[in-house]
C-alpha cells in the first residue's frame, strides 16, 4: 500500500507544482461559473412588457384588458397602458415595450357586425416569445367572440334556413366554449441555467484530469523513472495504483471544491448533497479509468495529449457539456446517455429539479459505473504493457 | 525573404501536430454541429401531447396544437414521462387529453383538458398560454357542433367537420400582426448562429493556444540558432506573426467554407465578410504571439490560452448573445474584440448589412488587431535581445 501512496503523493505535487493543473482544475472551471451567472442573473425568466392602446374604451375591450391582467399571467406580462396605436409601435420600437396590442376604435361596435374591426399585435423582431404571448391572448380572447358567429354559420351549413339566423344569434349569444385547459403544477424545482452549467463546466474540466496524468504518465518513462521504480520492490499494480490514486483525488478535489464554491456563492443548485457525492464519484471514477485507457492507447506523451484531447472534447460534446442538453434534438439526448458525463448531468438534473435523495440517482451512478468498469477493464488490460519495460 | 521561411517553418511544425490539428479542423465543426443542431428559434415552445391519437378528436386537437405557431409538438405515451420530460426541461408543457375525449366532447358537460405546467416558471406559463389559446380555438369548434346539433339534430362528429371547415372562412374578429421593428439585434438560429460565433471563438482560442509553438521554439533554442546566422531580429518577429496570421486565417476559411458548404450558412455581403475575415485573424495572429511572448511553458499556454478564449467568448457573445444580458454585462463584454466581431457578423448576417454598416466595429477590430501585434511585436523583440 506505501508505494502507491508515495508514488500517489509525488504526482499531485507535481500537479500543484504546474500551475496549469490548478488553472484547468479549479480557476478556469470558477472563472466560468461566475461568467454565466453573471450573465444569467435574472435574465432566465420570460417575461414581456405588452404596450396595449385601447383606442376603443368599449365593453369587449375592457374585458381583452381583464384577460390580459388574469392572475396567471401576473408573473409573465406586464400591461403598459398607452394612448394610441401609434405610441405602442413606438414603445416597441424603441425597445420600452416586448410587444403590443391595439384594440382599434370602434372595436365593441363593431364585433357583432358583419365586418368586425381586427385586433392587431405588434411585435418586434428581437422578442418573439412576447409576439406570441401577445399573439396567445389576444386569439383566446377572439376564440371566444367568434365561437357565437362560427355556431350560427355552422347551423345555416348543417340545413337550417336562412329566415332563422336572428332567432339561431340571439341562442348563441353568450355561447360557453366547453373545452377548459385546467392548469397542473408539476410541483418541481427549475433548473436553472446555472445549476445545469456549473456541474457541466466541473465535469469539462475534471475531465482534463485524463490529460494531465497520461501525459505525466510518459514524461516519467521517458526520463526512466517508471523502470527506476520498478527496479526498487515495487510492482507495476503499484505503480498503475498510484498513478490512478492521484488521478481520483485530483479530479475529486476539483469537482468537490467547484461544487462547494457554485453551490454557495454562484447560486448553483446541485440538490441533495449525498446524492450529488454519489454522482461525482462515479464520475470521478470514470476519470480514472478513461486515464488508464489514454496511458493503455498511447505511445509518448504527444500521443497521449491527442488522444486525450479527442476523448475530452467528443464525451464533453456529446454528454451534453457545451449545451442545455434538455433543449439538443432527441438524438442528441440519446447520444448523452452513451457517456458518463452525460448520466452524470442527468443526475445533478434530476437531484436539482426533483429535491430527490440517493433513490433518484441510483440508475445514473449504476450507468456511469458501468462505463467506468468496462473502460477501466480495458485500459488497465492495455496499461500493463505500458508499464512493463 | 527569411521571414517567409522562419514563417514557413513554423507553419510545418503546427501541420505535423495532430493535436492542433484536432483542435483546428475537427472539433470546430463538430462544435460547430452540436450547437447549431441544439439552438432552435427561442419563438416556439416545445410541448407534449399525451393520447393525440387517442380519438378522431384527440388527432384534430393534436393537430390545432402543430399548427400553433408558438408551438411544437412531440407525443408521449403516458402522463408520466411527459411530465418527466417537463422537470427536465426537455419540453416546457405536457397537454394530457382525456383518453374519453372523443366521447365527452359529443356529450354536454364541460371537458378538461389537463396542461402540466408551473405557474411559477415563466417559460412554461407561456407555453400554457400558447396551448390555452390553441384549445380555445378548437373549443369554439365543439360549441359550434353542440350547438347546431342541438338546434337541428344530426351527427356531432358531422356538425364538428362542419364547424372546422368554416372557422376559416367565417366573418370573425381576427389578429392581425404589424411589425414595429425589423431590426434583428441576434444572429439567426441554428447553424448560422453557431457557424459564425464559433469562427470567433475558435480562431481567437486555437491562436492564443499556439503562442506555444513559439515558446517550444524558443525554449529548443531555434531562435538562438537563427539569430546566428545573418537573420534580423525583425524577420523573426515577423515570420512568426505572418505563421501565425496565416494558421488563424486558414482557421476562419475553413469555417468560413465549411458552414457555406454543409451547413447552408449565408455569411452575407462578401467584401465585408472577407474584411471581417482578415481582421479577426489579424486580431488572433496578435493575440496568439503576444500569449507566446507571455507565457513561460507550453503547458501554460495550452491551460490558460483556452480558459481566457473561453472566458472572452462568455463575455464577447459567442456562447449567447450578448442580448439577453445586463446593460452592464453588455458594456463589459465590449472590452473584448469578440463582442465587436460577433455584432458585425450579426450586421452582416441578421441584418444583411454591407461595409458601411460594420466600418466602425472593422475600425475597432482594427485598433485591436493594432495594439496586440505592436505589443507582441516590442516584447517579441525584447526577448530576442
Amino acid at each position: 500500500m506505501r508505494p502507491v501512496l508515495v508514488i500517489a503523493a509525488k504526482d499531485l505535487k507535481q500537479r500543484l507544482r504546474d500551475r496549469s493543473a490548478i488553472v484547468l482544475a479549479l480557476l478556469a472551471p470558477l472563472a466560468v461559473a461566475a461568467l454565466m451567472s453573471a450573465a444569467f442573473g435574472g435574465a432566465e425568466n420570460v417575461h414581456a412588457t405588452l404596450a396595449v392602446a385601447n383606442e376603443d374604451h368599449g365593453a369587449v375591450a375592457t374585458g381583452l384588458l381583464a384577460a390580459l391582467h388574469a392572475p396567471e399571467l401576473g408573473r409573465l406580462v406586464t400591461v403598459d397602458e398607452v394612448r394610441s396605436a401609434s405610441a405602442a409601435t413606438q414603445a416597441v420600437r424603441s425597445g420600452s415595450a416586448d410587444a403590443g396590442i391595439v384594440i382599434p376604435a370602434g372595436f365593441s361596435a363593431s364585433v357583432l357586425t358583419a365586418s368586425p374591426e381586427a385586433l392587431s399585435t405588434v411585435t418586434s423582431v428581437n422578442d418573439t416569445v412576447a409576439a406570441e404571448l401577445a399573439s396567445s391572448v389576444t386569439q383566446a380572447f377572439t376564440a371566444r367572440l367568434n365561437g357565437d358567429r362560427l355556431a350560427v354559420a355552422t347551423a345555416l351549413a348543417a340545413g337550417a334556413p336562412a329566415s332563422h339566423v336572428q332567432a339561431l344569434a340571439r341562442d348563441a349569444s353568450g355561447l360557453e366554449l366547453p373545452v377548459d385547459v385546467v392548469q397542473r403544477a408539476l410541483g418541481a424545482r427549475q433548473l436553472s441555467t446555472i445549476s445545469y452549467f456549473a456541474p457541466a463546466m466541473a465535469i469539462f474540466f475534471v475531465l482534463f484530469v485524463v490529460s494531465f496524468t497520461s501525459r505525466s504518465f510518459f514524461v516519467e518513462r521517458e526520463q526512466g523513472m517508471i523502470e527506476r521504480a520498478l527496479a526498487a520492490p515495487i510492482s507495476a499494480r503499484h505503480v498503475v495504483a498510484g498513478k490512478a490514486l492521484s488521478a481520483f483525488v485530483l479530479a475529486a478535489t476539483s469537482l468537490a471544491v467547484i461544487g462547494v464554491v457554485t453551490g454557495t456563492a454562484f447560486g448553483a443548485d446541485w440538490g441533495d448533497p449525498l446524492g450529488a457525492i454519489l454522482v461525482s464519484l462515479a464520475m470521478v471514477l470514470s476519470v480514472v479509468a478513461l486515464t488508464a485507457l489514454v496511458i493503455g492507447v498511447a505511445r509518448t506523451e504527444r500521443q497521449a495529449e491527442t488522444v486525450s484531447s479527442i476523448v475530452v472534447f467528443c464525451l464533453a460534446l456529446l454528454g451534453g457539456n457545451f449545451v442545455l442538453v434538455s433543449v439538443a434534438p432527441p438524438l442528441l439526448r440519446r447520444l448523452a446517455l452513451f457517456t458518463p458525463n452525460g448520466w452524470a448531468l442527468r443526475g445533478y438534473t434530476d437531484l436539482a429539479t426533483t429535491g430527490g435523495g440517493v433513490g433518484t440517482v441510483v440508475v445514473p451512478v449504476l450507468a456511469i459505473l458501468a462505463f467506468a468498469a468496462v473502460v477501466g477493464v480495458a485500459g488497465l488490460l492495455l496499461a500493463r504493457r505500458a508499464v512493463r519495460p | 525573404m527569411s521571414a517567409l521561411r522562419i514563417a514557413g517553418l513554423s507553419l510545418r511544425r503546427l501541420a505535423r501536430d495532430r493535436a492542433a490539428l484536432f483542435f483546428m479542423v475537427a472539433l470546430p465543426v463538430l462544435v460547430i454541429t452540436v450547437v447549431g443542431l441544439t439552438v432552435r428559434s427561442f419563438s416556439t415552445f416545445p410541448v407534449g401531447v399525451v393520447n393525440g391519437r387517442s380519438s378522431a378528436a384527440a388527432v384534430e386537437l393534436t393537430a390545432v396544437l402543430e399548427r400553433w405557431p408558438s408551438l411544437e409538438v412531440h407525443e408521449y405515451a403516458t402522463s408520466s414521462a411527459a411530465s418527466t420530460a417537463v422537470r427536465r426541461s426537455e419540453i416546457a408543457a405536457a397537454v394530457v387529453i382525456p383518453s374519453s375525449f372523443g366521447r365527452e366532447i359529443a356529450a354536454s358537460g364541460h371537458v378538461e383538458i389537463e396542461v402540466v405546467a408551473e405557474r411559477a416558471n415563466s417559460t412554461q406559463q407561456a407555453a400554457a398560454t400558447a396551448v390555452q389559446a390553441a384549445v380555445s380555438q378548437f373549443s369554439a369548434r365543439v360549441a359550434a357542433a353542440r350547438f347546431t346539433t342541438a338546434q337541428l339534430g344530426g351527427d356531432f362528429a358531422a356538425n364538428l367537420a362542419l364547424a372546422t371547415g368554416l372557422q376559416g372562412s367565417v366573418p370573425q374578429v381576427r389578429s392581425t400582426t404589424v411589425v414595429a421593428d425589423d431590426s434583428q439585434q441576434t444572429l439567426p438560429a441554428g447553424f448560422s448562429y453557431s457557424a459564425p460565433t464559433m469562427l470567433v471563438l475558435f480562431v481567437f482560442i486555437n491562436a492564443v493556444a499556439g503562442g506555444a509553438t513559439i515558446i517550444s521554439t524558443r525554449r529548443l533554442g531555434m531562435y538562438e540558432r537563427i539569430l546566428a546566422a545573418p537573420v534580423g531580429a525583425g524577420s523573426v518577429v515577423l515570420g512568426e506573426m505572418l505563421a501565425a496570421f496565416a494558421a488563424a486565417l486558414a482557421q476562419a476559411a475553413l469555417i468560413v467554407l465549411v458552414g457555406a458548404a454543409a451547413f447552408g450558412v449565408s455569411w452575407g455581403d462578401p467584401l465585408a465578410a472577407t474584411l471581417l475575415v482578415l481582421v479577426w485573424s489579424l486580431v488572433g495572429a496578435g493575440a496568439g504571439v503576444l500569449a507566446g511572448t507571455l507565457f513561460r511553458t507550453p503547458q501554460q499556454a495550452g491551460a490558460l490560452g483556452p480558459t481566457i478564449g473561453i472566458a472572452f467568448g462568455m463575455l464577447g457573445g459567442c456562447m449567447w448573445p450578448l442580448s439577453i444580458v445586463s446593460h452592464a454585462m453588455r458594456t463589459v463584454g465590449h472590452l473584448t474584440p469578440q463582442a465587436w466581431a460577433v455584432d458585425a457578423w450579426t450586421t452582416l448576417l441578421a441584418r444583411h448589412g454591407t461595409l458601411p454598416d460594420v466600418t466602425t466595429k472593422l475600425g475597432v477590430l482594427a485598433a485591436f488587431a493594432a495594439g496586440f501585434l505592436l505589443l507582441a511585436a516590442a516584447r517579441f523583440r525584447r526577448s530576442l535581445a
